[in-house]
């Protein structure tokens, strides 16, 4: 298959790529979040379009601090964004916050509710918030938030944060992008509790007990007790880091400066040993693997042809004629061949 | 069920005349009826032939004295004594009728002033002050963010100055004035005080109600400034001021209205009202005061709507929950379980089509409240989904209680309903509900933790949802809207226009006027003094009717206070799939999902919207309801926070790269603020999103924003089927062109 678009309808509409690169490098608002927005579309010639916008600039990008923010649905995860990053400008960061929405309805729509949460920041000159539907990709992360923080960096934000829904899958693709992972958490319910997995917590680098305040105050405290002394078992994930877990209150404001001080702790660590640009390359690499995958799956099965072969051999794999692993090989081979 | 002896006649001699009266209905006699009824439905299923009101509560054709069995605690009451479900006082309208309450106010205190001395003239007997937004969020009007609100929606008020102008020649010690005030309670209740004080009249002289309700303001109404622990704060210093020094005046006006206006079901209204009361109650205990101080000033105020008799029902079921709730508190004195309410016909029910429709309705909502036993009523104009109420209009309203009170005899007979089978049927069934979502609340911890849960609003927000599912689908009749509808009309209505830019310029004299003459060493002090009391102990209220004094503005005082407990940031919750389930066949709806199919298909992505509201217009019924509609239509929405300037609002598009901006507009900011968004857009290269706008849009704004870029226009009333589909048919146009 070859990737070849007429680009000239999409440069008459949006402009040039160099234009666009320039705008992108001069931190132009409007032409950041649309080459965002074509990074996410859904249409091919869309996504080369970006494509090229992004490998122009990509040289500019790569300095930012790439914070990734985990948890389940309603810890606070939005709120501490707001706390937080408004904590950050005020020092002033400038900041970019990638917000993947898991809210999407039958019909394909969805309510994007992240920003609502994070009025004050979102006012800020020195902030830019995207909330993005999570659209196909469970869990919501993907290729095109890599993107967009590469984008993002290029147009000159300091500090990306990435806030996704913890619902399993998708914490391995975030880690994947940024460099210090956070994981909320929150009292009360329990139930919240018990849906995080192991996997998750061994890949936090700091986890944030939210919520300490009022009646949750003390039951916060206990389970960040709890917390440390698993997570002391945790193998670093980095030379000499060892996981944290703090407590705040996103709607309080309590707790901030600590965390950011344990953030540039972090940073310091991470650069001094120079892990920092190693572990950004290795996660290139991961990109570019996961990136084949995905796109051998999708022309594979957007081939009618090999779609009317996998029908074939379906029928034959359920009256238990062929092995599904004998099927697949023979689905692979024809699809080769082509 | 029925009873079995079939010849229970009382035979009554009555001179010489033999009469033989029924008690209790014959098994046989309802056989005969239903058999009777079965024929007359040709072929519908009389068990299935009942009506599910939105409460969830079932109608039956046909009540009879069986209904009425096991409500003995509830037909042997009498009015004015315990538990006053007949009513809070023994003679009722008999011997003092309703207070005729309009509710009022707009652009300045000299306009407004003008208009009240016109209505008292003219059979009005109770004053009742609407303020403009700017001064209800704590803002003077010269503050950047309201510049699309002053005068608007309500007189600006910025100081005393401007109180005295409003309440000039009118007797403060014989006239019961209601202010609808709950954000910047503080510096406007102190301004009454002074205004008065300065008029002559002693606080103890001062009779009237504070509307004073905050906890409602989170779920619906909008106008907070502060958080809720700050804000109950508030309410109880003015409770505990108001019961050492005003004994007359009504510390709190405990609403449901603003619910029902919200989209709640009736029983919602009453529920969460009851439950709102409580907590006040509760706040005041803990602050120190003893249940009989302040338990009789407490005021409630509801909305009566078109569900006739369940209106009724349910004031009367209010009134006997009411009673039995406040025995917990062990009250000695009887009027503490006595509720006393101010009724106001629904806004909601009102249409922009075929606006005289709208003076029929008003009638019959108030005849409900009526019967219901309100203390005091306000009745909607029937230009109420144009603008403020012109003159034509206001004094029709007033007219429509004149009537009522002076020519029907509703006020000669207490209680009439009484007694019904259907009535006090539903009244009990309304009792019920209720009460089960009373516990619901309570359950949670009581009011300020569900509302701070958001939980009751996003309950309201469901049951809007579903009516405009209903209305939207011909389910739910509104005459001249969904059915009836007079294509061929096409009257002009004289509305009442404020010019804005006016209003500012006047207020900003004043407020220059005032900043010169004062003593600024005097106004720093005791503004310092508020905020330590803030800070510290020490009644807010008495401290504000100092800095008041001195001269020191609403916004002063606001800020103050701001500067200590913050300005309250909501957090915004949305629902989807309610409206959408709905309409699973629905043709329209399919069409508008289709082509958003369509649109996304070549567009890469679903399309986009940003549902915005703009300046302090708090009105979020239609941009929520807008929401999740377009939401399960296929849009991927945004929703902008309350309270945003143009340029916020500006920013937020371009950031999301949305396709679509939708105002919602209700408090007539537009005309100002909806040019201003499109020049900002323009200027930060969004030229190209498209602007479209929906609510209260009077007919004479329509081609100023149209030359403004606005694309389409929405009014109220509009199916959300039909402007879903011209939206998407807007970006299909566009797409094929660019
Ligand atoms: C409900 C209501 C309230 C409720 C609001 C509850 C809430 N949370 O929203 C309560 C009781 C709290 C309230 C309070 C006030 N209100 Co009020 N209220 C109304 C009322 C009766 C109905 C509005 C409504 O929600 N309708 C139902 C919804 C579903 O319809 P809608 O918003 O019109 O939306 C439809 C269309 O317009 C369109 N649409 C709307 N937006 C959009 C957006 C897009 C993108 C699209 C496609 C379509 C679209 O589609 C929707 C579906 O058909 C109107 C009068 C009326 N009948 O319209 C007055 C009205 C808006 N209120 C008014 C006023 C003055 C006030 C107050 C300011 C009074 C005061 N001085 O204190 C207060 C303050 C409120 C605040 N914080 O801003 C005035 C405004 C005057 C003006 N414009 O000149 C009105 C017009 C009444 C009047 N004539 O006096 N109010
Ligand atoms: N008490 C308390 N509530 C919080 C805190 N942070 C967030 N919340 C509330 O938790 C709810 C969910 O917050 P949100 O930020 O949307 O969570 P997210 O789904 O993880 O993004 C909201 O009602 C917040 O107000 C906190 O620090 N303390
Ligand atoms: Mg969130």
């Amino acid at each position: 298959m070859k990737n070849f678009f007429s680009l000239s309808n999409l440069e008459k509409e949006y402009g040039s790529i160099r234009d666009l690169s320039k705008k992108i490098l001069s931190g132009d608002i409007r032409t950041l979040s649309r080459c965002i927005t074509l990074s996410e579309s859904s249409r091919e010639d869309h996504q080369f379009f970006s494509r090229s916008v992004l490998e122009k600039v990509l040289p500019m990008t790569g300095k930012s601090l790439r914070i990734g923010i985990s948890g389940p649905p309603g810890v606070g995860k939005s709120t501490f964004i707001e706390t937080f990053g408004t904590f950050l400008v005020d020092k002033g960061k400038k900041i970019a916050v990638l917000a993947v929405d898991p809210s999407s309805s039958k019909s394909g729509g969805s309510i994007l509710g992240d920003k609502t949460r994070m009025e004050r920041l979102s006012q800020s000159d020195s902030a830019f918030i995207r909330p993005s539907p999570a659209g196909e990709t469970l869990g919501g992360v993907s290729r095109h938030t890599r993107e967009a923080l590469l984008l993002c960096e290029a147009s000159g934000y300091d500090t990306i944060i990435v806030e996704t829904v913890g619902v399993g899958q998708s914490e391995a693709t975030v880690s994947n992008m940024i460099d210090i992972f956070i994981l909320l958490i929150s009292p009360g319910g329990g139930d919240e509790l018990q849906g995080i997995k192991r996997g998750i917590v061994e890949l936090a680098d700091l986890i944030i007990v939210n919520k300490a305040d009022g009646l949750l105050r003390s039951e916060a405290e206990n389970i960040a007790r709890e917390y440390n002394s698993a997570v002391k078992l945790l193998r670093p994930k980095i030379n000499k880091w060892n996981t944290r877990v703090v407590t705040c209150s996103a709607l309080e404001n309590k707790g901030i400066e600590e965390i950011w001080s344990i953030t540039e702790e972090f940073f310091k660590k991470f650069d001094q040993e120079s892990d920092l640009s190693a572990h950004r390359k290795e996660q290139f690499q991961k990109w570019l693997r996961e990136e084949i995958t995905q796109n051998l799956n999708k022309q594979i099965y957007s081939d009618k042809k090999i779609n009317d072969l996998i029908t074939i051999y379906e029928k034959k794999v359920l009256i238990g004629e062929v092995l599904p692993s004998a099927a697949a090989y023979e689905i692979v081979k024809n699809f080769l061949k082509k | 069920m029925f009873n079995d002896n079939n010849d229970i006649f009382i035979l009554l001699r009555n001179s010489s005349i033999e009469r033989k009266i029924m008690v209790g209905i014959s098994k046989k006699l309802f056989e005969e009826w239903k058999e009777l009824a079965q024929r007359e439905l040709k072929g519908k299923d009389l068990e299935n032939h009942y009506w599910i009101t939105p409460e969830e509560i079932k109608v039956k054709p046909l009540y009879t004295k069986e209904d009425l069995k096991d409500l003995a605690n509830q037909l042997e009451n009498l009015p004015g004594l315990e538990p006053f479900m007949r009513g809070p006082r023994a003679t009722m309208y008999t011997n003092k009728p309703w207070t005729i309450r309009q509710y009022a106010g707009f652009s300045t205190a000299e306009d407004s002033n003008e208009f009240y001395k016109k209505c008292l003239e003219n059979g009005q007997t109770g004053l009742s002050v609407a303020f403009d937004l700017a001064t209800h969020r704590g803002y003077d009007s010269d503050h950047p963010r309201v510049s699309g609100d002053v005068g608007k929606a309500g007189v600006a008020i910025d100081s005393v100055e401007d109180m005295k102008i409003l309440f000039n020649q009118i007797p403060l010690d014989k006239m019961s004035v209601s202010m609808t005030m709950n954000g910047a309670v503080l510096p406007v209740l102190a301004g009454y005080i002074v205004a008065a004080e300065e008029q002559g009249v002693p606080q103890k002289l001062l009779s009237g109600t504070i509307q004073n309700d905050i906890l409602k303001e989170f779920m619906v109404r909008n106008t907070y400034i502060y958080p809720p622990k700050e804000s109950m704060r508030i309410v109880s210093d003015i409770i505990s001021f108001t019961s050492k020094n005003m004994p007359l005046y009504n510390s709190i006006s405990i609403s449901g209205y603003h619910m029902q206006e919200a989209g709640s079901t009736l029983t919602q209204e009453l529920a969460y009202t009851l439950a709102d009361g409580i907590e006040y109650v509760r706040a005041a205990l803990e602050a120190g005061l003893e249940i009989d101080e302040f338990a009789p000033r407490l005021s409630f105020f509801f909305c009566t709507g078109m569900n006739f008799f369940m209106e009724v029902a349910k004031l009367r079921a209010a009134r006997f929950i009411w009673a039995n709730l406040m025995k917990q508190f062990n009250p000695k004195d009887p009027r503490s379980l006595s509720l006393r309410t101010h009724c106001q016909t629904s806004g909601v029910s009102l249409t922009s089509q075929d606006p005289h429709n709208n003076i029929i309705r008003t009638a019959y909502e108030a005849l409900a409240a009526v019967l219901g036993g309100t203390q005091s009523l306000h009745t909607n104009a029937f230009d109420e989904a144009l603008a403020l109420p012109s003159k034509l209009s206001s004094r029709i309203a007033r007219n429509t209680q004149l009537i009522l009170s002076e020519e029907t005899g509703v006020k000669e007979v207490i209680d009439p309903l009484a007694g019904s089978y259907y009535v006090e049927s539903l009244t009990n069934q309304v009792i019920e509900k209720t009460l089960s979502l009373i516990e619901e609340v309570e359950e949670m911890g009581g009011m300020t933790v569900a509302v701070s849960k958001g939980f009751t609003k996003i309950k309201i927000e469901e049951s809007a949802a579903k009516r405009q599912a209903r209305v939207d689908k011909n389910e739910e009749v509104i005459v001249g809207v969904n059915k009836y509808v007079n294509k061929n009309l096409n009257e002009e209505i004289d509305l009442l226009v404020v010019d804005n830019k006016k209003v500012i310029s006047e207020q900003i004299q004043k407020l220059n006027k005032i900043k010169k003459e004062r003593d600024n060493n005097a106004v720093n002090t005791s503004i310092e003094k508020l905020r330590n009391g803030a800070k510290n102990k020490g009644n807010l209220l008495e401290l504000s009717i100092e800095a008041i004094r001195s001269r020191a503005t609403v916004g002063e005082i606001s800020k103050a206070l701001e500067d200590v407990f913050s300005r309250h940031k909501a957090v915004s919750q949305s629902i989807t799939g309610v409206y959408g389930s709905a309409f699973s066949e629905d043709t329209l709806f399919n069409e508008a999902q289709n082509k958003v199919k369509n649109f996304a298909k070549k567009e890469g992505r679903q399309p986009r919207i940003l549902v915005a509201k703009l300046g302090q217009d708090g009105h979020d019924r239609g941009a929520k309801i807008i929401a999740t509609a377009f939401a399960d239509i296929g849009f991927d929405v945004d929703i902008g926070p309350l309270f945003a300037t143009p340029e916020e609002t500006s920013k937020q598009a371009i950031e999301n790269d949305v396709h679509v901006v939708g105002i919602s507009s209700q408090a007539a900011g537009h005309k100002t603020l909806v040019p201003e968004l499109i020049k900002s857009l323009t200027e930060n290269g969004g030229e190209k999103i498209i602007v479209v706008v929906g609510g209260i849009v009077p007919p004479g704004d329509i081609e100023d924003l149209k030359k403004a870029g606005v694309s389409a226009i929405f009014g109220p009333g509009t199916p959300i089927t039909n402007s879903a589909n011209q939206v998407i048919d807007i970006l299909l146009k566009k797409n094929l062109l660019s």
